[in-house]
């Protein structure tokens, strides 16, 4: 019933959108106010009808309707509201859902702030849009042709071919498949949202491009467009970093970035909203480079369309950790590519001849050529990153069954592009906020960044022992840039505050860039043996058994509890213990491991966790996944985690049995845990009364002292006491009480201490009451020949040192930051502007 | 304005060869067991991890071992020099990148294929029985 409520809505707010699309072409057209009116109220309508149809879909993922596919595959009822929440977007379909919503908020703003000039084409653009994005989810078949995913399909209409369907076509599964733990992770709640806020507002300056095109208004559009592309460039970096973080920090993907496809397609339209963002501050200040504006602002949305393309048509496969896969989009996402890029060259092409064009070349020692320049340089690179990602299209021209490129590719590609324009960034900013004579007074004002920016990289190169030429030259040009545009910020600052977003922005790119380089110079950290071994298997002198050399060097080595390993030279690191909680999943390990700094003795602790991925586990074969912990600092971070553990394999065989359930999986998981591990592998045990120590699988409780009456004692006995101790072994349940006794006698005019030792009955080892320290008031027993007994506790574990990772993260918050004000002025600019058209318009 | 565009051109043209090449040299291809044997070169194996046959890690050389089917039903033992990688037992298919030698694959590089989800019974299957 909800779920015909819910794809009716979907359908009803399709017919909506396309109504509205008529509706605008007509008042673009016409120049016809009421039927802009007209198409509003559509665009309000088919909004209303896509939240209802979202709240519908919310409803039943909190309701745990596992009749309903969406909610099958994406949850499970064991997650919490929050998740059931986030699954709302999990999926593709309702991945759209969230995109079309976003478009419809920004949407709603449009008809409120844009002026009477563009409101109805940029509609008309935001609603082709919104028709194409609504067409994936409507799940409606027209002649023969299948349109869209509905997220309201059944579960019995998904796997109608299955026995238990055909016999019983009303069967309603009792769980559902459950939400990978991976993304059961808080960044899931604000990561999705961000990047599709930002996938919207990127529709704004195409929108007002081709209402510029359109219109024959090739000049005022940039005004309005320009704080929405800035906001949707903020959004997508806001969304590259939190992925970035996510993919580092919990997702042991082993880095921030990895050139991923899914990555690349938040990062290219962001490049090339970077680039108009630039050729329309060139427009504004000297009113050229008007076609540059256009086209970028038309490649930022094709792009955005053409990535989702490939992410989401199946087409990159075997190429991204992220699997999509084909719903049976394939042709309506390129109905939508190729929709979108027509508009965009049938409009430019129309138009091209009056387009306005420079009278004059630009001199070459100028702003605007810098600038300019600047944004081509943004264009190569987003084409070397689109190239890239098209690799399973592309390659095909060079191999058969192309794999994406190697990383280094990317890099080698992206990076000197990346120089010169840390270089361009610092020229221009010159230029733009001063007046030059000529080129030597110009020339004569870049000594000081240049003289002070050789002097502090020659100290970095020094210091942090740089021997690659490439990397001074790459650090130098950073330096460069951060102290030209530093000198520019200081300078602009005490003018006026709100000018500074450029040159901050510049200074996090340029930060980033330094951030980047400690990337060259990640490492894993290793014991003496693991380094030696290394050594010798680069030597080739590492013979396995089938007598055949080993190329694979090491990078995780082995701890055992409480035995320091001296590695790098830098750290004694120390596995200490290793507790199960359930406080955030069944069955979750949190290992305790000290680092202690050779030379300054300062320690610190990191807690890297393992579970087991419920979802995908059975009894007989759980899935074990790491979270690792990282150990921030300024200049270098220390990536941590633990692959294996005696834990992990004594729980995985505990836990085996053959039911295969996950909630028989959770319910064994949590029941009759080992608590924790040893902290000791000496026998011995100090220990006040009442206090209980573990010794591998044992526990050992001292309950109290036993006052021994003179009678009992030996003869010659001074004084003497009994200790009444507790042994449990935590694996059996076995358990014994003894009373050993400590006393002192005197014998030929001394002391000596008698403690006899006592042999246990349940236990193959024996236990002494050694002594008393009286300064710390323990006992002190020894449980002689335990140590036999203790299972080895050990873990593997995997260390890296991942230099400048925290100097990345600066380099994007002081990028956001820069954003963040030239939103701000632009907005301000724009509301002034608007202010004055009204006033002028009244007159 | 006619040298610039010379310029121009001549530069675009370079360019692109340039980037065309590397492309062309920095992208391989998947294959099978078979020719990765022959090769010899650094491959990419697509494949299905052989859940019969014994793997796990190896605590001492720390490598962790499986068997693999490739698209062409060859199968091949792997050894991977990291620890085995999140999601291993969900996924659907595997990529391992590395060099094969003597029959063995060793790959220092892998990318795990998580299902879809989409069409996943499985679930549904044991609710059922």
């Amino acid at each position: 019933m909800i779920g015909i409520l819910g794809s009716s809505a979907l359908v009803l707010a399709f017919l909506a959108s396309l109504g509205a699309f008529v509706l605008y072409f007509l008042a673009s057209q016409k120049n016809d106010v009421k039927l802009e009116k007209l198409g509003h109220l559509l665009f309000g309508l088919k909004g209303a009808l896509v939240f209802f149809a979202s709240a519908l879909l919310v409803y039943l993922l909190l309701t745990n309707q596992f009749q309903y596919f969406y909610v099958y595959n994406y949850t499970s009822s064991d997650l919490s509201n929050v998740y059931l929440w986030a699954a709302f977007y999990s999926g593709q379909e309702g991945s759209f859902l969230l995109w079309i919503l976003c478009g419809y908020l920004v949407g709603m703003g449009l008809i409120k702030w844009t002026g009477d000039t563009y409101r109805s084409p940029v509609m008309f653009f935001m609603t082709l849009t919104q028709v194409f994005l609504l067409s994936m989810v409507i799940g409606v078949t027209l002649f023969g042709v299948h349109i869209g995913a509905s997220p309201f399909r059944l579960t019995a209409q998904e796997f109608a071919h299955l026995p238990v369907f055909i016999s019983n076509p009303s069967f309603v599964p009792a769980e559902g498949s459950g939400l990978n733990d991976l993304l059961r992770s808080p960044w899931i709640i604000i990561h999705p949202p961000v990047i599709f806020l930002g996938f919207a507002m990127m529709a704004v300056p195409f929108a007002f491009a081709l209402a510029s095109l359109w219109k024959r208004k090739y000049h005022e559009w940039i005004h309005p467009a320009l704080p929405w592309t800035l906001g949707a460039n903020l959004c997508l970096l806001v969304a590259i970093f939190l992925g970035g973080y996510w993919a580092y920090e919990t997702l042991s993907f082993g880095g921030y970035w990895a050139w991923d496809p899914v990555e690349n397609a938040s990062l290219v339209p962001w490049i090339l909203g970077t680039a108009g963002i630039h050729t329309m501050l060139i427009q504004k200040r000297s009113k050229i480079a008007h076609k540059a504006s256009i086209i970028f602002a038309i490649l930022a949305y094709v792009t955005i369309v053409y990535q989702t393309f490939l992410t989401r048509s199946g087409i990159l496969g075997d190429a991204s950790v992220h699997s999509f896969v084909d719903l049976g989009l394939y042709n309506q996402l390129l109905l939508f590519i190729v929709a979108v890029s027509l508009s965009g060259v049938i409009l430019y092409a129309l138009r091209m001849r009056e387009l306005p064009t420079q009278k004059s070349e630009t001199p070459i020692f100028s702003r605007e050529f810098f600038m300019f320049s600047g944004a081509m340089t943004l264009l190569i690179v987003s084409l070397v990153i689109i190239i890239g990602t098209s690799a399973p299209i592309i390659g095909r021209l060079f191999v058969a069954n192309p794999t994406p490129p190697q990383p280094q590719f990317y890099n080698d590609w992206t990076l000197p592009f990346a120089l010169a324009i840390a270089v361009l960034t610092v020229l221009t900013q010159y230029l733009w906020w001063n007046k030059y004579k000529d080129t030597e007074s110009f020339a004569g004002s870049l000594i000081t960044p240049t003289v002070s920016a050789s002097f502090i990289s020659v100290a970095l190169i020094i210091v942090a022992q740089v021997t690659n030429i490439i990397y001074m030259v790459y650090l130098f040009i950073a330096v460069f840039s951060i102290i030209g545009n530093g000198m520019v910020m200081t300078k602009l600052v005490k003018k006026s505050p709100k000018m500074i977003g450029g040159s901050v922005t510049h200074i996090g790119f340029a930060v980033m860039l330094i951030g980047f380089l400690g990337a060259a110079y990640d490492s894993p950290m290793l014991d003496r043996n693991t380094i030696n071994y290394n050594a010798a298997v680069e030597r080739g002198e590492v013979i396995d058994d089938d007598g055949f050399p080993v190329h694979q060097t090491l990078e995780v080595m082995k701890l055992d509890i409480n035995q320091p390993r001296r590695v790098n030279d830098e750290y004694f690191v120390t596995f200490r213990d290793a507790t199960i909680s359930h406080d955030n999943r069944p069955g979750e390990q949190r290992y305790t491991i000290e680092f202690e700094h050779v030379r300054t003795g300062k320690t610190f602790v990191v807690n890297p966790v393992v579970y087991p991925m419920i979802a995908n586990s059975t009894a007989g074969n759980i899935s074990w996944t790491v979270d690792p912990e990282v150990q921030m600092g300024w200049l270098r971070d220390i990536y941590v985690y633990v692959s294996n553990s005696s834990m992990v394999e004594r729980e995985s065989s505990r836990v085996q049995d053959e039911s295969s359930s996950f909630q028989a999986v959770a319910d064994r998981l949590m029941n009759g845990y080992e608590q924790s591990l040893t902290p000791e592998v000496n026998n011995l045990v100090r220990l006040r009364p009442g206090a209980t120590r573990n010794l591998g699988q044992y526990k050992v409780e001292f309950d109290r002292f036993i006052n021994v009456s003179e009678e009992d004692l030996p003869e010659n006995a001074v004084v003497g006491v009994q200790a009444s101790i507790n042994i449990t072994n935590s694996q059996t349940r076995q358990t014994e009480t003894v009373t050993p006794l400590y006393a002192i006698l005197y014998d030929d005019g001394r002391n000596t201490i008698h403690s006899p030792v006592v042999e246990l009955e349940n236990f193959d080892f024996d236990l002494m009451f050694e002594t008393i320290d009286t300064a710390t008031d323990e006992a002190h027993f020894r449980l002689i020949g335990i140590e036999e007994y203790i299972e080895d506790e050990w873990i593997i574990i995997a260390i890296e040192r991942k230099p400048l990772v925290s100097v990345v993260w600066l380099g994007t918050f002081l990028l956001m930051f820069g954003f963040s004000i030239a939103i701000y002025r632009r907005w301000e600019d724009q509301r002034v502007r608007t202010k004055q058209d009204r006033h002028y318009g009244d007159e | 304005m006619k040298p610039r565009v010379i310029i121009g051109t001549v530069a675009i043209v370079i360019f692109t060869s340039l980037l065309m090449w590397n492309f062309g040299n920095s992208i391989g291809s998947y294959v099978g067991f078979e020719d990765a044997e022959l090769s010899g070169n650094r491959v990419h194996v697509i494949g299905k991890w052989v859940q019969e046959k014994p793997h796990g890690f190896d605590n001492e050389r720390m490598v962790f071992t499986f068997y693999m089917q490739d698209e062409y039903e060859q199968v091949r033992r792997v050894s991977y020099n990291r620890p085995k990688p999140n999601n291993f037992e969900d996924a659907e298919s595997l990529v391992v990148v590395g060099t094969m030698r003597n029959g063995v694959l060793y790959s220092d590089d892998m990318l795990v294929k998580c299902p879809s989800k989409y069409n996943d019974a499985s679930n549904l299957e044991i609710s059922m029985n």
